[in-house]
């Protein structure tokens, strides 16, 4: 479940980062169209991406459940620190990517 | 809205009827559309009767949205008069189908 | 009405919200703490001892139990204990008239020691988790009511979506301190991002009733003979009538086991075992919720009392009776571990929320209207108080109601009902209160007082149990823990809410600090 919580909260941090307004309150600048439709490919990846660690560890009727919790919970605690602490919004997103090997390790 | 009190009568009178049209008709309707599925679906019995009960809903809150959304009290009931009269049609042949 | 297909929609969504939405507050808010039905009861009943599970010892206990007890009931029920219930429940219903319903007896018995324990009495998460479909009427009233608010919550939550047009352009859009915007971006972040559950949970509460409710198609198919279909849908429901012949009674014990080879090791939710004592005596093996997540009730394997004989092994679900098992066990969450649980639950309290900001909304957008003036309307007035009472309120009837279970002696008669009539007394209080005091002052002192309730329930617990935080964490008994620590947070976070509806008027720096040890209340 950790892991599929980790992805998913990357991809939402990313889909919001391909938005302008998130990306000019979170970065200060514009994002290129390069950059707007590379996030936002990732973000599509990761969400989807999400359903295979936690349907691996869970089997698929428990594991899609809990996804779908998942998916949400990580929704809200997004946008629920977006404006309050941004940088650590952000942070949490990066440091979740780079735990996701860690967790892949432990829960796999 | 319903808390100024310039509200003339017939207003609330539309509004009476539509929720009217809404809570008494629809259920009519959604329990003719389920009764429909039961009756006709290929299914075994039984999982015809879950299906029609448990998609009943979606008919009811079809007829819901559109008793509030058409422009009139009047083509609300009518709106969901018409398709009653269709699922009632409908089941009443199943019914005499399954009897003879 | 107005003109346009969203303004409709828009008219229908708030008159639907605001009718059904103190009773939807309710029920939300009492369906989420039955989510932790077992850790409550846990918590009101601290005599019921956990033991390590062994099914096979519980097995015998319970017989030997209802054998020597209720030796010529009708039926028998024995629901094992789980890693969550510690209790071993015993059930039997007395022999009347056929037709008749006879009177069931509840026992909680010792796994270990055999004998009934002594428990105060108390209705524990079973009073919420009941409360949120019957609400407190007689049957089948509220079942009715509630199934009817369902129905309204599901026409409220799709014209929610219809009028909520910007739903992905705002999807990341919350903009605290700002008044009115903030609780529009409030109401729709918790009511977009956590969308599936709200559907699920409403969707799945119309096909829990939906035989109640929508009966048209039962009788369009059966006739009257409505149970025929029952016992197509449920054929263990279907058992030999008694013969008259005593005969002893098998031990339970090999079904069970071969109950559960039938189910490659699956879990036995419970045992019914209807005329004990009879040649014609059948033993129903129940598999268990927290298997799957799909409910099946068919899913039972039926044996001979008297012989032990294998008669029937139920299961497998039809596509239709799949789906509706799956809104089933979706609702009710069995198969959920302790993270989905607290998933389940923090899912829960987004729908209480949504509800809540909601029914706030309503009342701030017309006080605005009359701000200057300083005279409200009586119908401003009432639904004021109405929301100050079915929120506030309702929390502190929830926070007396633990109180009740720790104050009243453990020995009053009729305790348990005299628990349930001091969470609606206080919750009557707090109407009265609502009424006599203005707006935000009502708010405040509520809001102050439950905060007060929930925070003390960790002391109140160590002053009348030997339970205390210190004792249950150093055992790892989670759940006795996680309810004094919820408690805690709960009353943190609602003394903040409080403290926060005080200033409401002046926005300073300093909110911003509290509000973010809110997020984290929130978040645990």
């Amino acid at each position: 479940m950790l892991l599929a919580l980790l992805l998913c909260y990357a991809g939402f941090t990313a889909l919001c980062l391909s938005t302008d307004r998130h990306h000019g309150e979170l970065l200060h600048s514009k994002p290129t169209p390069r950059r707007r439709l590379g996030l936002r490919v990732s973000g599509w990846l990761l969400l989807p991406g999400s359903i295979w660690p936690a349907v691996a560890v869970a089997g698929w009727s428990q594991g899609l459940v809990e996804w779908c919790a998942v998916l949400m919970l990580s929704a809200l605690l997004l946008v629920l620190l977006l404006p309050y602490r941004p940088r650590l919004a952000l942070g949490l997103a990066g440091a979740g990517l780079l735990a996701c090997p860690v967790a892949a390790f432990v829960t796999l | 809205m319903k808390s100024k009190t310039t509200l003339p009568v017939s207003y609330r009178l539309a509004v009476t009827s539509r929720v009217l049209a809404a809570v008494v008709g629809g259920y009519l309707m959604a329990s003719l559309a389920a009764v429909c599925l039961a009756l006709w679906l290929p299914t075994s019995r039984a999982d015809a009767v879950v299906t029609g009960m448990m998609s009943s809903f979606v008919f009811y809150l079809l007829a819901v949205l559109w008793c509030f959304a058409c422009r009139t009290a009047w083509r609300a009931w009518f709106g969901v008069m018409l398709p009653t009269a269709a699922f009632a049609t409908l089941a009443g042949v199943g019914l005499w189908m399954a009897r003879t | 009405m107005k003109e346009g297909f969203r303004q409709a929609m828009a008219w229908l969504h708030t008159w639907a919200g605001l009718i059904f939405g103190w009773l939807l507050f309710a029920i939300f808010l009492t369906g989420t703490l039955a989510y932790f039905k077992d850790e409550t009861t846990h918590w009101m009943q601290p005599e019921v001892q956990a033991h390590p599970l062994d099914d096979a010892r519980s097995l015998t206990v319970a017989q030997a139990y209802l054998q020597q007890h209720a030796p010529d009931a009708a039926r028998w029920f024995i629901t094992l204990p789980n890693s969550r219930d510690p209790g071993l429940s015993v059930m039997w219903q007395d022999k009347l008239d056929p037709g008749k319903r006879g009177n069931f007896v509840q026992k909680v018995v010792d796994p270990v020691s055999g004998e009934a324990v002594q428990a105060r009495d108390s209705k524990g998460g079973e009073f919420f988790y009941r409360f949120h479909f019957q609400l407190q009427m007689p049957y089948p009233w509220g079942r009715w009511l509630s199934t009817l608010a369902a129905m309204v919550m599901f026409v409220a939550l799709i014209t929610g979506i219809i009028t909520h047009k910007k739903i992905f352009k705002d999807f990341f859009t919350f903009r605290p301190r700002k008044g009115q915007r903030s609780w529009l971006d409030g109401h729709n972040a918790v009511g977009v991002l956590v969308l599936p559950f709200h559907l699920m949970i409403t969707y799945s509460s119309l096909v829990i009733f939906m035989s109640m409710v929508m009966p048209a198609p039962i009788m369009a198919s059966y006739g009257d003979d409505s149970r025929a279909f029952f016992s197509e849908l449920f054929p263990a429901t279907d058992n030999a009538p008694a013969l008259g012949q005593p005969a002893p009674l098998q031990s339970l014990v090999p079904m069970y086991t071969q109950a559960r080879a039938h189910w490659a090791g699956g879990q036995v939710g419970r045992l019914a075992v209807n005329n004990p004592g009879d040649v014609n005596a059948s033993v129903n093996i129940f598999r268990s919720g927290s298997d799957r997540v799909a409910q099946d009730f068919g899913s039972v394997v039926s044996f001979n009392g008297a012989t032990g004989e294998l008669l029937r092994v139920g299961g497998g679900q039809s596509l239709p009776t799949l789906v509706s098992g799956t809104f089933y066990g979706l609702h009710i969450g069995h198969f959920a571990g302790p993270m989905l649980r607290w998933l389940y639950f923090i899912c829960g309290l987004a729908g209480t929320a949504m509800i809540g900001t909601g029914l706030v909304m309503w009342l701030g957008k017309r006080q605005l209207k009359h701000a200057r003036t300083g005279v409200m309307p009586f119908e401003l007035r009432l639904v004021e108080t109405l929301n100050i009472a079915s929120m506030s309120g309702l929390l502190l009837a929830i926070g007396a109601f633990f109180w009740a279970n720790r104050l009243l002696p453990a020995s009053f008669a009729e305790r348990s009902d005299r628990e349930v009539q001091a969470f609606f007394i206080a919750w009557g209080l707090s109407l009265l209160h609502a009424a006599l005091r203005r707006g935000r002052q009502g708010w405040v002192e509520q809001l102050s007082c439950a905060a007060l309730l929930f925070a003390a329930v960790p002391l109140l617990n160590a002053l009348t149990t030997d339970q205390h935080l210190g004792v249950s964490l150093a055992r790892g008994d989670w759940a006795m823990a996680g309810f004094d620590l919820t408690c805690l947070g709960s009353g943190a976070f609602l003394a903040w809410a409080a403290w926060k509806m005080q200033h409401r008027t002046a926005p300073q720096p300093k909110a911003e600090r509290a509000h973010r040890l809110n997020l984290k209340q929130e978040a645990h």
